[in-house]
This record gives structure tokens, C-alpha cells and sequence, in this order.
């Protein structure tokens, strides 16, 4: 305040020798001496007040055109452009309609070939008459007879009907590959001119049998994803859907590879050493090995001896049977590698369970043995082994009936399906799969986008948008080729790029700062720079201005001089 | 009211379609617990201990060490202070050692972090990161979330030195959701103004519970005088006294209603929170769950038939080994027929090979001149540029 004060001369001379005590001379002065009449400061010089306005100028550029930029790209977030709509349509089922147009070839070598279209053309028709569900759809085609010869099965076609003449009609699986021979009787055979045979009936309704199964999974895995409902089929019977769900519940999550962990735990000192490895390679490595095309399979073993179980019992209820495992000390989750694990635990002791195993085979079998074994789901199994008490060592052939029991709810917890022949199984449970990873793909493309949306705030590398078009080009892929080999190893790669772009390692952060954060930070560091600079910005319009009007005052009385 | 009546029948039918479609949904086949201690130093030892007695009460119940994420930002056990050295007790009887022999800390020290908590909980976590430290949690998965610290107004402090906001965890729970990573989370959380910290939560099948309330203190339970800090915080205590004296076991059918309805503010000497809007059913459904949903470790096993499947079992075995064989033999012969096409090509790469050999000289022959030119020219131009400021400085001497 006291600064502002005019001074007299001699104060002001004081204080340039002494400008640290500017306000003492000067308040002494104002309030001891008498005020000298106002004396206005020498006017400024024009080139003064150029250079003046310079100055402020190039302080205001410098904090427009450098430091706002600076501030601007330090601070912005960088979010990589990600197609957010078209991936909202994947997980929407609008960019991909899962069709399975499966191939079926029929191999009539006793048939002339006009007869062979007529049924085939027959047959067709009986199948799309009986087909409610769009998305799953049964070609038949003629298989050449020359082809037929050598070799049973052609690899683009799901399955080989083989017609054959005989007494009955019968329809049987051929065991070891995707072949059905159906007999005929020959007076079965339309005529050509005839528009409806039971012979392509019978063929329609055994297709439609067989496939029933895959259609009721594909169509459930569909409804319980966000599929729009046109595509789906309508019946799905309540207790088919129920089954369904029970056997998703079990099976585990599809991963490229599977690590299986065999233990052996003993109650007591005995037995202590087994014949694993060798009994894998008689019970389960074949079915390993045909399972190869969709799973890897890594096996470690161990053994413990002197186990408690987490219950004790004699006999066990089923309520039992889920705290059975001593989680608490039984080393079961080995953590090798990055494969889930399925563990499959031999419990050497005498307990027993007490349980009616399930209703149907209490109600076949009247009097059912004793179970020794259960599965739980998308966790393994664990059976229970009753020795006598002196058994040192575990042969293979011991180990026969656990690994059996073993092999089959790999296959259960695997989702393979349940019925029809093995081979056929495998190609139902490629296809199912396939389906099921096209849509966990499609589905985290959507979470993705949708959290591109939900969070402004979140950084998105570019490694996300590469792997984000990544996906989507093998999804188309895999949409195209659905149902064949190819399209499971497109859906593998598929998934497994979504998933790494949905965790990409570096979109996370604190995200959230409240406005009274960014004030908190932002006004202790800008206050004071920002005041001297609007100040002295306001102060030079106002200086314009007034030398403006003063111009302006001036010409005007020149003209009215 | 009348506005639910009006849409009550078409909200019903909804609800039954909806509890058809989801009712098999519902069932959960893995149990995870996240207990979080956000406290360091002598003073929080009462944070520690309640973490490690929740830690104990869900291993006893069976959930395996691997499905357990424990952060602990400090070992009391091994403090100069502890008077007790390598143990943890939650009580003055001292009559169970928390720390014992068997524990597995996943997170220790100063990798207690807010961001570590929420790459844990999404997921977001680089490939050297072990198996153990994960949350590999599917839409099956039931979550208990246990945190205990120090907080206030919608923020829970971490280490001193950082905090997590309410906003922040709901989004993180949010992404979760998004991932499909969980099917139900029991939230509990035991800190000063508690219930703030799960105010901003949004996303469905979360039941979240808390201490107290706005500006209520969250206060121990009782000291140790021989250890000579708190050892215990009431509303954990009590928590602890309901699960040990009526969940005995995995089978017990205590619900989580009847958890809840155990605390009163005469034990817990502050407001406990509950917050069931977010759950599918609401309070009712959410009240129903059984406590060892979330605390224990309970499947619906299914026990197998008899001996009868032996026989299915055995043919099976055979058949795949027989496919197994045919498989290989397909591939011997495919490997066959590319092992020639291979061949081939090799020989037809050699020729093409030698052909390139033959004609060989610069890849790209365009920008090769293109480079010289430009090369050239910039050369030519500083040659210039030198030339003409002579000569310009030239005449002024």
C-alpha cells in the first residue's frame, strides 16, 4: 500500500540507497512531512510502451503456444480408436450368425445314380422339414463311388452315411470312424416319381437323432449368451436346458492345454509307491491321444502318505463328500506352468460313501454297489480306493479301475457330448468349441467396448486397437469356416487375442480423480503464475483503450480546429 | 405403490422367465477370498490379526491356499516389538497362533499397493506374475472381498503413503462384472466410516456389508497387554464369533441374514452396514445365501454309479486307441505326401534360387537413384549456399 504513495524527492533518494526499507522512509514521510503538491512521473516514452506490450505479448505466446500444448499432450490420456461399434455388434451376434452348415455325404455304391439323387433329393427335403433351428444346418451331398474306394471317410464331410442293401433297415455307427451304415431292404427305394419314402425318413429322422444333442448345446450356448433371439431355435425343452446347464456347470472353461495332476494319498505309512505312469500310458494316454487335436495334456504325479482327509467319518454323507479334500494340506494346486489344473486324487484309506448314487441306476440295478468315487465339477475327481492293509506298492493293474473312472470324467469335464459314436463325439465337441470360443471372444470384445465407453478416464495402448482387429479378423475367419477344423484354430486365436487386449497389462491406473483433486493440484501451481499474467494483460487493454480514445479525442479536435 | 401394481403382473412373469433362465446359473463351482490388510506399522497390529483370523476361518472351512489372495503390507510376526516373536494372536488368551506353520502370504510389504489391489481384481497383470498371485476367478466364482485398514469418507488408505477411492473399486468391480468374473461378491470391509467405501458400488450380485457408518468410528476390540497394542477390531471380532461358534463346518446352514442379523450396535459400538440392492433378488435372495457360500468352499459334487460303466469304459479305451493309431497313420501319410510336396518345392526354390543369383544387383533400383540424386543435390545445394555467402561477404571487404 504505502509504496503507492506518492513521494517526495528526498524519500525517493533515500530509497535508492536503501530499497530493502522502502516502506519505513516512505510511511515516516507520509505521516511526519506535509504532502508536496501531486507530481505526475515523466511521461512514458512510445517506444517504452511498444516494448512494454511486447513483452506481456510474448509472455502470453510463450503460455499459449508452448506451455498449453506442453500441458495438453503431458496430461491427455492416450486412448488408442477402437472400432467400438462393430465390436458391440459381435457381441451382439450381429456381425457373425453362427451357422454350422454341416456336410454329410452318403456312399450308395449299390445305387444307380439317378436312384441316389432322388433319395438324397428326398431326404433333404425330410430333414429341412424337420429342422427348426436355422443356425444348424445338414447338407447331404453324393459321395463319388471312386472315392469311396480308398479311403472310408473324406475330411470335409462331417459324416458318411453308408447305404447298403439288405434284409431290415438298420441304422449302426461305425466304431472307429464318423461313418453310419444304414441297411434297406430294396423295395424301400422311392421310385422316381414318388414324393415322399420312408427309406429317406428313416435316414432324416437317424441324422436328426444323432445330431440332436450338438443342436441343443450349440442352441443353448447361444441363449445364454446375448444372441438375438430370431436365431435361436424356439423348443428347447426345459429339462433338456436343464441337463444342459448341469453339464456346463461340470466342464471346465476350454483352454489350450490342461495340466492333470494324479495323487495318490495314503492314511496310513502304505502304500507308498505306485505304477502311474505306466498305468496312464494303458488307461487314459489313448484317449489323451485322441483328444490331442483339441486339448494338450500335461501330467505331473505325487504321492503323500499319512493324509487326513477334512473328514473323518466312517462313512460318508454326500454333504461330506465336498469337504472331503484337506485343502488346507494337501499340496493340490501345483501352480506349474499356466494351464487350469484337473486334479485326480487316489485316496488309499477305508472309508466309504453311503450314498445312493444316482435315481435311474438305484432304480435298475436294485441293489446298487457302493460308489467310490465323484467328480467335482470343473475340479476333478476322487476316488477312493479301499487296500488291504499291507499293500506296499500300487501295480497298474490296481490303478485300473481309478484310471477308468478317471479317463471317462476327463471326457465330462471336458464337455464332451454323450451321445453317438466316439469319433463323432469328437467332432461334435470340436464344433461345440468352436462356438463356444466365438462367442466368449465376441463377448469380450463387447465388455471392452463397453469399457471404452463406461471409463473416459482409462488409458488404451495401441497394442489394445492391434489386438482388437486382430480378433475381429479371426472371427470373421472363424465365423466363415465355422464347423470345420480350421474354424476352432481361428476361435483359439481369436480368444485368446481378446483376452489379451481386454487384460492388456497397462490400462490400469488410479482412475478416478474428483474435480476438487484436479483443483487441489492444479491452484496452488497456476495462481500465482496465472495472476501477474491476466493482471498485466488487463492493465495493457485498459492502457489501449485509453490511448485509443485519446488518439480518437485528438483528431477530432483537429477537425474542429 | 400403485405404479408397482399396475406393472406387477408383467414384472412377475418377467421375474419367473428371468429366475427359469437363471436359476441353474446361480450355482457357483469355486470358492475365492481376497483379504486385504491395508496397514503397516507396530501400532495396526489389530489390522493383521484380523486379517489372518479371517484367513484362518476360510482355510477351515476349505478353501485352498491357491484360491486365497492374502495381503499383508507387514509381518508383525517377525517385529523387534512382538513379545511373541513369529506369532500373530487376535485375542488376549493367545490360544490360537494365526501365523503358524502353514500360511501363504501372497502379497507382502510394499507390494501392497491400490494398484496391485486392482490388477489382482481385474486381472491386468503381466505374463511373469505366478499362478498363486492371481484371481483366476470365472462367472462360477463366488468372492469374498475382506478389507481392514484405516479410512475415512469414501476412501481407504493404504500404507500411508496411498489410497483406493470408492469409486475406484466400484469400477474395479465394475470390469470384473464386465469379464465375467465372478458370480456373487461378499464385500465386507472393517475401518472407520466403513459403509462410504461400498456407497458407490454398481454392479450387480454384490452383497457388501461394512462397520460403520458416515463419520463413525470403526473401534477395536480389546488389547493385549503382554503384546501391548489392540489386537482385535470389534466388528471383526463379532464376525469371527458368529463364524466360529455357528459355522462349525461346511454343512452348517447358517444364512448370511442370520450373520447380519447378529450385529447390533451394542457389540460393535457403531452403525454395521448392510447393502443388498445390487443383488439379484434383493434383500430376500441375498439374505438366503448360506454363509459358506462365500466363506466356505461347498460344491455340488456328483458321486458316481457303480461298477456297471467298466465295461463302456474299457471299449471306449480300446476305440480311442484304435483311432488314436488310425489318426497317426493319417498323419504318417499326410506327413508322407508333404514331405515329397515339400521336396519338391525345395527343388523348385533351388532353381529359383540360383535364378536370383544369376541376375543379381541392387533390390531397389528406384530409390537407389533417388537416393544418389538426393545425395547429390543436398551437396550440390551446401556447395551453393557456401559459394553465394562468399561472394556476397566478398564485395562489403
Amino acid at each position: 500500500m504505502t509504496i503507492q504513495q506518492p513521494l517526495d524527492k528526498g524519500a525517493a533518494a533515500a530509497d535508492l540507497q536503501n530499497s530493502a526499507a522502502v516502506a519505513a522512509p516512505a510511511a515516516t514521510t507520509s505521516n511526519g512531512l506535509p504532502l508536496p503538491a501531486r507530481k505526475e512521473p515523466p511521461p512514458e516514452k512510445p517506444s517504452d510502451v511498444r516494448r512494454r506490450s511486447y513483452i506481456i505479448l510474448s509472455f502470453w505466446l510463450i503460455v499459449l503456444c508452448l506451455g498449453l500444448p506442453i500441458w495438453w499432450k503431458t496430461t491427455t490420456i492416450y486412448r488408442a480408436d477402437l472400432p467400438l461399434q462393430e465390436m458391440l455388434d459381435w457381441a451382439d451376434g450381429k456381425a457373425c450368425r453362427p451357422v454350422f452348415p454341416l456336410r454329410i455325404s452318403i456312399q450308395a455304391n449299390a445305387l444307380q445314380e439317378q436312384e441316389a439323387q432322388n433319395l438324397l433329393r428326398l431326404t433333404q427335403h425330410a430333414l429341412d422339414d424337420l429342422n427348426d433351428f436355422s443356425g444348424h444346418h445338414l447338407r447331404l451331398q453324393l459321395a463319388p463311388p471312386a472315392a469311396s474306394e480308398n479311403r472310408d471317410h473324406d475330411h470335409d464331410s462331417v459324416l458318411t452315411i453308408r447305404l447298403l442293401p439288405g434284409e431290415t433297415t438298420t441304422a449302426s455307427f461305425d466304431p472307429h470312424a464318423p461313418v453310419l451304415d444304414i441297411t434297406y431292404p430294396p423295395n424301400t427305394l422311392p421310385s422316381p416319381t414318388s414324393s415322399s419314402s420312408s427309406l429317406a425318413t428313416y435316414v432324416a429322422g437317424q441324422l436328426r437323432s444323432t445330431f440332436a444333442e450338438e443342436q441343443a448345446t450349440i442352441s443353448y450356448l447361444l441363449s445364454t449368451n446375448s444372441i438375438p433371439s430370431e436365431h435361436r431355435p424356439q423348443g428347447l425343452s426345459p429339462d433338456v436346458a436343464d441337463s444342459l446347464s448341469k453339464r456346463t456347470t461340470r466342464s471346465l472353461k476350454y483352454a489350450p492345454t490342461y495340466h492333470l495332476t494324479f495323487s495318490l494319498f495314503t492314511s496310513g505309512p502304505l502304500p507308498s509307491s505306485w505304477d502311474i505312469e505306466d498305468a496312464i500310458h494303458q488307461y487314459m494316454k489313448p484317449v489323451l491321444d485322441v483328444l490331442s487335436p483339441i486339448h494338450n495334456f500335461t501330467i505331473d504325479t505325487q504321492v503323500q502318505l499319512y493324509a487326513t482327509p477334512g473328514v473323518q467319518n466312517q462313512v460318508l454323507n454326500k454333504e461330506d463328500l465336498s469337504s472331503f479334500i484337506n485343502a488346507a494340506e494337501w499340496p493340490l494346486s501345483p501352480s506349474i506352468g499356466g494351464a487350469p489344473t484337473i486334479n485326480f486324487v487316489v485316496f488309499a484309506g477305508n472309508q466309504t460313501i453311503a450314498v445312493p448314487p444316482t435315481q435311474d441306476s438305484a432304480d435298475s440295478s436294485g441293489t446298487a454297489p457302493a460308489p467310490h468315487s465323484w467328480l467335482i465339477p470343473q475340479w476333478g475327481t476322487v476316488y477312493l480306493l479301499s487296500l488291504p492293509s499291507d499293500t506296499a506298492h500300487l501295480s497298474s493293474e490296481a490303478l485300473k479301475q481309478p484310471l477308468l473312472t478317471f479317463t471317462s470324467h476327463l471326457l465330462s469335464l471336458t464337455g464332451m457330448p454323450q451321445s453317438g459314436s466316439l469319433p463323432l463325439r469328437l467332432s461334435t465337441l470340436a464344433r461345440i468349441r468352436s462356438a463356444d470360443l466365438l462367442l466368449r471372444a465376441s463377448s469380450t470384445l463387447g465388455s471392452l467396448a463397453r469399457l471404452a465407453l463406461a471409463l473416459p478416464s482409462i488409458s488404451i495402448p495401441s497394442s489394445v486397437a492391434d489386438g482388437v482387429s486382430k480378433t475381429m479378423a479371426h472371427l470373421r475367419l472363424a465365423c466363415e469356416t465355422l464347423g470345420r477344423p480350421e474354424g476352432l484354430a481361428h476361435a483359439r486365436v481369436a480368444e485368446a487375442e481378446a483376452e489379451r487386449a481386454f487384460f492388456e497389462k497397462s490400462m490400469v491406473g488410479q482412475l478416478y480423480f474428483p474435480d476438487e483433486h484436479k483443483i487441489a493440484v492444479y491452484l496452488p501451481l497456476l495462481g500465482p503464475v496465472a495472476v501477474p499474467l491476466v493482471m498485466g494483460l488487463l492493465n495493457e487493454l485498459k492502457a489501449w483503450r485509453k490511448r485509443r480514445r485519446e488518439a480518437a479525442e485528438v483528431a477530432q479536435g483537429k477537425k474542429k480546429e | 405403490m400403485k405404479l408397482s401394481g399396475v406393472f406387477g403382473l408383467p414384472a412377475l412373469l418377467g421375474a419367473a422367465l428371468v429366475a427359469s433362465a437363471s436359476l441353474a446359473g446361480a450355482e457357483h463351482t469355486s470358492n475365492w477370498a481376497v483379504l486385504v490388510c491395508t496397514s503397516r506399522f507396530w501400532f495396526n497390529y489389530r489390522h493383521l490379526a484380523n486379517v489372518l483370523s479371517i484367513y484362518r476361518t476360510v482355510k477351515r472351512l476349505g478353501i485352498p491356499d491357491s484360491q486365497i489372495i492374502l495381503m499383508l503390507p507387514d509381518d508383525m510376526a517377525c517385529n523387534p516389538r512382538n513379545a511373541f516373536p513369529g506369532t500373530v494372536y487376535s485375542n488376549a488368551d493367545r490360544a490360537v497362533d494365526l501365523y503358524g506353520d502353514n500360511i501363504e502370504v501372497d502379497y507382502r510389504g510394499y507390494e501392497v499397493t491400490v494398484e496391485n489391489f486392482i490388477r489382482l481384481l481385474t486381472d491386468r497383470v503381466g505374463d511373469e506374475m505366478p499362478r498363486s498371485k492371481r484371481l483366476l476367478t470365472d462367472d462360477r466364482s463366488n468372492i469374498l472381498v475382506y478389507m481392514t485398514g484405516h479410512g475415512g469418507n469414501e476412501f481407504l488408505k493404504f500404507q500411508d503413503a496411498e489410497e483406493i477411492g470408492a469409486f475406484d473399486l466400484a469400477d474395479a468391480f465394475e470390469q470384473m462384472w464386465e469379464k465375467k468374473r465372478y458370480n456373487e461378491i461378499l464385500f465386507m470391509i472393517d475401518t472407520c466410516q466403513a459403509n462410504t467405501m461400498y456407497s458407490k458400488l454398481y454392479s450387480p450380485n454384490i452383497i457388501a456389508t461394512g462397520s460403520s457408518e458416515l463419520d463413525q468410528s470403526s473401534y477395536s476390540h480389546h488389547a493385549d497387554n503382554d503384546i501391548g497394542v489392540a489386537v482385535i477390531d470389534r466388528y471383526t471380532y463379532y464376525n469371527l464369533e458368529f463364524l466360529e461358534t455357528e459355522v462349525r463346518d461346511t454343512s452348517s446352514k447358517k444364512t448370511l441374514g442370520d450373520l447380519f442379523d447378529s450385529y447390533t450396535f451394542e457389540k460393535i459400538h457403531s452403525h454395521a452396514g448392510v447393502r443388498y440392492d445390487l443383488f439379484r433378488g434383493g434383500a430376500e435372495a441375498a439374505r438366503k445365501r448360506l454363509v459358506t457360500d462365500f466363506f466356505g468352499n461347498v460344491q455340488n459334487v456328483e458321486v458316481d454309479g457303480a461298477k456297471n460303466i467298466t465295461a463302456l469304459e474299457e471299449e471306449l479305451l480300446s476305440l480311442s486307441r484304435t483311432i488314436a493309431a488310425l489318426h497317426r497313420k493319417a498323419d504318417e501319410q499326410e506327413a508322407a505326401s508333404q514331405k515329397n510336396a515339400t521336396e519338391k518345392a525345395e527343388e523348385n526354390r533351388v532353381v529359383v534360387v540360383q535364378k536370383k543369383a544369376q541376375l543379381a544387383k541392387p533390390l531397389t533400383d528406384e530409390n537407389w537413384w533417388a537416393k544418389k540424386a538426393l545425395g547429390l543435390a543436398a551437396v550440390a545445394g551446401c556447395t551453393l549456399l557456401w559459394g553465394l555467402s562468399s561472394y556476397l561477404e566478398g564485395p562489403g571487404r
